[in-house]
């Protein structure tokens, strides 16, 4: 098993009396996108603040390319070459393209007290490196908030990836787009993870998930709930998994109670048929975790 | 479509106020100082007026040290300001700023406007020097008023019409003294006036055996003043207030009712409800430095130096104050401060 | 995918291009305002278009202009200071007790007040950092202090509010020259500093990445400080750039009328602001330019000047300033929504 780029072993934390995060283990090698899944409040966005530098965890390893690593904030993990691509934090609006994408890593020339930015040089490398990646930016002057939701998303990885990134954790990427910017922001995924970035993907959407990672590991209540290569587990148990047993089980009774005050059969019907799948459901579970024991 | 309405409004606008200004705007060709020969060619006779007086077309400038010509004080100078250019046929404009720095750039303005002469109020001197310096090298004469008749002298006015802030105060001092004041409250209320700093002192030198205490407050803030007064002369040694300000002394008056204080009661400058107060006896008396002199006299003075070169006070303040208001003159007063002349 | 195609798009993009650019200028605006406002007054007044009038609205637009100049700076930078005008007054008269009561030299009163006004402008941004709090409450807080502290000191100190200075700066005639002095044409000394911090103002916010780093910690500093922006030195940096220009500005009226006063300047810290929005500063930050605060600091005060020459009743000066500031401004919003839509 090769050394992965980024890996955090049985990391716990808590706040006060809340246990954000239990005994979580994740890593992602060169070339392979892990997908972190969970619903709200499963712990992903402690997680995430502990993979960025943001929080140190309690308990735990945290090791990039195999050594244990101690961030004390998110520029340790940046010099690291562990770049984060925040949900709605990824750009400042009312600048260009191109300024945004040198934010805080400015191309200069010329030798102080006249040192300054080469915009030329600027511009025209925006234009080439999102290119690359198959953004075509007609004018990289004009303000990032004119890009939509998916080319700003966009531009932030391929930001990252240009600075040097080797590991990229994106929180959330596709959380407010539409299909079709979805897919843009995903295609983006791959081809960081065809340069050979390791790539950690949070995202509380299977379906988007399962096209692009190699491995999904899903939370609950901030603990792994499973913890799955591709080849082992199909989407729609994935979904299935991501749905937990016991909201089916909540669902059930709550369409019950309804049909019972209605005296509507066929609401009947459906709450008994979602009670056999949250049965179903938990067998299954039971199941692949014994597998997993073997494997 | 939208862009259009706004250049038609700016359009208008222009169109306007072009029409408005070219009615004011005068015809004379010249207007350099002790130039005679004007007086006779701009001049109509009218039935019984004097010809020098009735059609000069000056333009005057007053500028002060204060926002607006409003209140009980600038009004009454503003009224006098208006009612000699009437007279003199001069086209006026009164305009301020509390703010040195922009005071000195409305004169600097005015004397870019060509104006025929200046009145100007002089809360700083030095600061002001080189403005009237430069009026003067420009053949604009300059009438200083109302503050600064200690150091008028030194600039480059020709004359100053106001009242002696000192002067004004020992003999407001001395009657408070002889009325029996041992204990003197002097409120200032504006922080940068030096003025109303030599009115108390003032009030010190003429108020032999008394002691006097200086207290600052704001006179944008009457209703904190009120306050800072009614503490003040709940001491009971405070037997004697005098106020710098019309407005201050009203809220004086009250505030001293309100403390159940026996302290008296006089101010500098009149108000109708500081006329009022003298006649119901809550005011003692009242300095009058006849502010409506101020602003009417500098006329004449500017235009008979254009016309004729004439320099009115022989290099002294022409004084006009301080008057003193009290129970025996308060109901002619009373008309004047009515009619806006006092 | 024809080899024609690419060409023919290049063409339309650099033509659209230029005008593109020429009309997004934050300052374009500014400048339609500030010739509208020009024509406006040299038609409806005799005198306005002369070289005097020029210097008598240049003269105060420079020290209205080099503070909105850095009021910019830090509104872009996304905050606001509303101590610096009264701070103007302070310094003035720090150096006035420093020089007249305490008997120092005339350059070691200009240092002192230097580092006094450094000392206010890390104040500043030290409290809004720490309090977390919006920068318009912490800088009136300020604001008080300084007002309270000058008036204090003075009348503790000198027993006046008013300190007269003429003996003290009897032989300081490098330091008159360099802050006080009409080189030309009736036009002083500060104009031409004006000019010179105008174009290092803009030179800095376009061309060097300090610029991009105001741009970024007023537009979103989170972001800002994830990608690794020192949001926080920026900010303080940007607070002690208007102390230090209040500094100037402080030196210039000291050495012109060599006397200082409580009050001075207090009340214009609004005209700072007001200065900046005309040219293209956005109130919630992020977006702006130097020139642009410039340009409404010359528009301000041609329409103050403006309405003097025209001689309009005084009773009516506060609303006309009012009204055409609020008509330059709209202009100015128009003239940039149109240009963003002429772009998409």
């Amino acid at each position: 098993m090769t050394t992965k780029l980024i890996e955090v072993n049985s990391v716990s934390k808590r706040f006060g009396n809340v246990v954000a995060l239990k005994d979580v283990s994740a890593a992602a090698g060169a070339g392979e996108v892990t997908c972190i899944l969970g619903d709200n409040g499963a712990g992903k966005s402690t997680l995430i603040k502990i993979l960025c530098g943001l929080y140190q965890a309690d308990s735990g390893e945290y090791r990039v390319d195999g050594e244990l690593m101690d961030f004390s904030s998110p520029r340790d993990a940046l010099e690291m070459g562990i770049a984060t691509v925040y949900q709605d934090l990824a750009m400042v609006p009312l600048m260009s393209v191109w300024r945004n994408f040198f934010l805080g890593s400015e191309m200069q020339k010329g030798a102080p007290p006249a040192k300054r930015i080469d915009v030329a040089k600027s511009k025209d490398t925006v234009v080439d490196e999102l290119g690359k990646m198959g953004i075509i930016i007609r004018d990289p002057e004009q303000p990032v908030g004119t890009l939509s939701g998916g080319e700003r998303q966009s531009v932030a990885i391929a930001r990252a990836v240009y600075l040097g990134a080797r590991v990229l954790i994106l929180d959330e990427p596709t959380a407010a787009l539409g299909v079709k910017q979805a897919g843009v922001v995903l295609r983006y995924v791959v081809e960081a993870k065809k340069r050979g970035l390791g790539v950690i993907l949070i995202t509380h959407n299977p379906h988007h998930a399962y096209p692009v990672g190699d491995h999904f590991v899903i939370l609950r209540r901030g603990e792994v709930y499973g913890d799955y290569r591709k080849e082992d587990i199909p989407l729609e148990q994935l979904v299935q998994m991501m749905a937990g047993g016991a909201d089916l089980e909540t669902l059930q009774h709550e369409l019950e109670k309804a049909a019972e005050s209605t005296g509507d059969q066929e609401l009947a019907e459906v709450a008994s048929e979602y009670g056999e799948e949250a049965t179903e459901l938990a067998e299954e579970t039971a199941e692949a975790k014994e597998r997993d024991g073997d494997a | 479509m939208k862009g259009r309405i706004w250049v038609a409004l700016v359009l208008a606008l222009v169109l306007v106020v072009s029409a408005c200004s070219s009615d004011d705007s005068d015809d004379t060709t010249t207007t350099a100082a002790g130039d005679t020969e004007t007086t006779a060619s701009d001049t109509e006779t009218t039935a019984g007026g004097d010809s020098q007086v009735s059609q000069t077309g000056f333009d005057f400038d007053l500028i002060f040290h204060d926002k607006d010509a409003s209140g009980t004080f600038w009004g009454v100078m503003k009224n006098g300001f208006d009612a000699a250019c009437d007279a003199w046929g001069a086209s006026c404009n009164m305009i301020g700023d509390p703010d040195i720095t922009k005071q000195a750039a409305l004169v600097d303005t005015s004397i870019a406007n060509a104006v025929d002469g200046i009145v100007l109020t002089l809360p700083n001197a030095d600061a002001l020097r080189d403005s009237i310096q430069r009026a003067a090298d420009a053949g604009i004469p300059v009438v200083t008023i109302n503050s600064g008749s200690d150091v008028f002298a030194t600039t480059a006015a020709i004359g100053h019409a106001g009242q002696d802030e000192f002067i004004a105060g020992q003999g407001a001092g001395a009657r408070l003294a002889a009325e029996g004041a041992t204990n003197i409250l002097c409120p200032i209320h504006e922080a940068n006036n030096a003025a109303l700093q030599a009115r108390c002192a003032g009030v010190e030198a003429g108020a032999t055996g008394a002691t006097v205490n200086q207290v600052q407050i704001d006179v944008a803030n009457l209703d904190a003043a009120f306050e800072t007064i009614k503490t003040e002369v709940s001491d009971e040694s405070v037997d004697a207030v005098i106020t710098l300000n019309p407005d201050v002394s009203i809220r004086a008056r009250d505030a001293i009712a309100e403390a159940g204080s026996s302290a008296m009661l006089a101010t500098f400058d009149l108000g109708e409800e500081v006329l009022n107060s003298i006649e119901a006896g809550t005011i003692l008396f009242a300095v009058d430095q006849q502010q409506y002199l101020q602003g009417n006299l500098p006329v004449a003075m500017l235009a008979l130096n254009i016309q004729s070169g004439l320099v009115v006070g022989g290099g002294l303040a022409v004084l006009t104050g301080p008057g003193f208001v009290d129970a025996s003159n308060v109901a002619q007063v009373k008309d004047g401060v009515a009619a806006g002349t006092r | 995918m024809t080899v024609d195609a690419p060409a023919a798009t290049d063409d339309r993009l650099v033509q659209a291009g230029l005008a593109k650019k020429v009309l997004t200028r934050p300052e374009f605006g500014s400048i339609i305002g500030a010739v509208a406002v020009f024509i406006f007054f040299s038609l409806a007044t005799e005198n306005f278009f002369s070289v005097d009038a020029m210097s008598a609205v240049l003269n105060p637009a420079s020290t209205l202009g080099i503070m909105s100049v850095a009021v910019a700076l830090l509104m872009i930078g996304g905050e606001f200071d509303l101590s610096s005008g009264a701070l103007i007054g302070g310094l003035g008269m720090t150096m006035a007790l420093l020089t007249a009561n305490a008997g120092l030299p005339v350059w070691l009163a200009m240092i002192l007040s230097l580092a006094l006004a450094v000392g206010v402008g890390m104040f500043n941004g030290f409290m809004v950092i720490k309090t977390k709090l919006p920068s318009f409450i912490v800088t009136l807080g300020t604001f008080f202090i300084v007002q309270g502290a000058g008036l204090g000191f003075a009348r503790l100190i000198s027993g006046q509010t008013t300190i007269y200075l003429s003996d003290e700066f009897a032989n300081v005639d490098f330091a008159k020259w360099l802050f006080a002095s009409t080189p030309f044409a009736g036009i002083r000394i500060p104009v031409y500093f004006w000019i010179a911090i105008t174009a290092l103002a803009t030179y800095l916010l376009l061309r060097t990445r300090y610029g991009n780093w105001i741009f970024s910690v007023g537009g979103n500093a989170e972001s800002a400080r994830a990608v690794g922006v020192p949001v926080n030195r920026v900010k303080i940096a940007l607070f002690v750039n208007v102390s230090v220009s209040a500094w100037l500005v402080a030196m210039f009226n000291t050495f012109r009328f060599e006397s200082a006063q409580i009050g001075t300047g207090v009340g214009s810290e609004f005209e700072f602001i007001i200065a900046a929005v005309i040219g293209g500063c956005l109130l919630t930050g992020g977006y702006g330019s130097a020139i642009g605060a410039s340009i409404g600091a010359l528009i301000f005060e041609m329409v103050r000047q403006g309405l003097a020459f025209a001689r309009w009743e005084a009773d009516w000066f506060k609303l006309f300033l009012g009204v055409m500031l609020l008509l330059a401004a709209l202009l100015n919003a128009w003239v940039r929504s149109r240009a963003q839509r002429a772009m998409s």
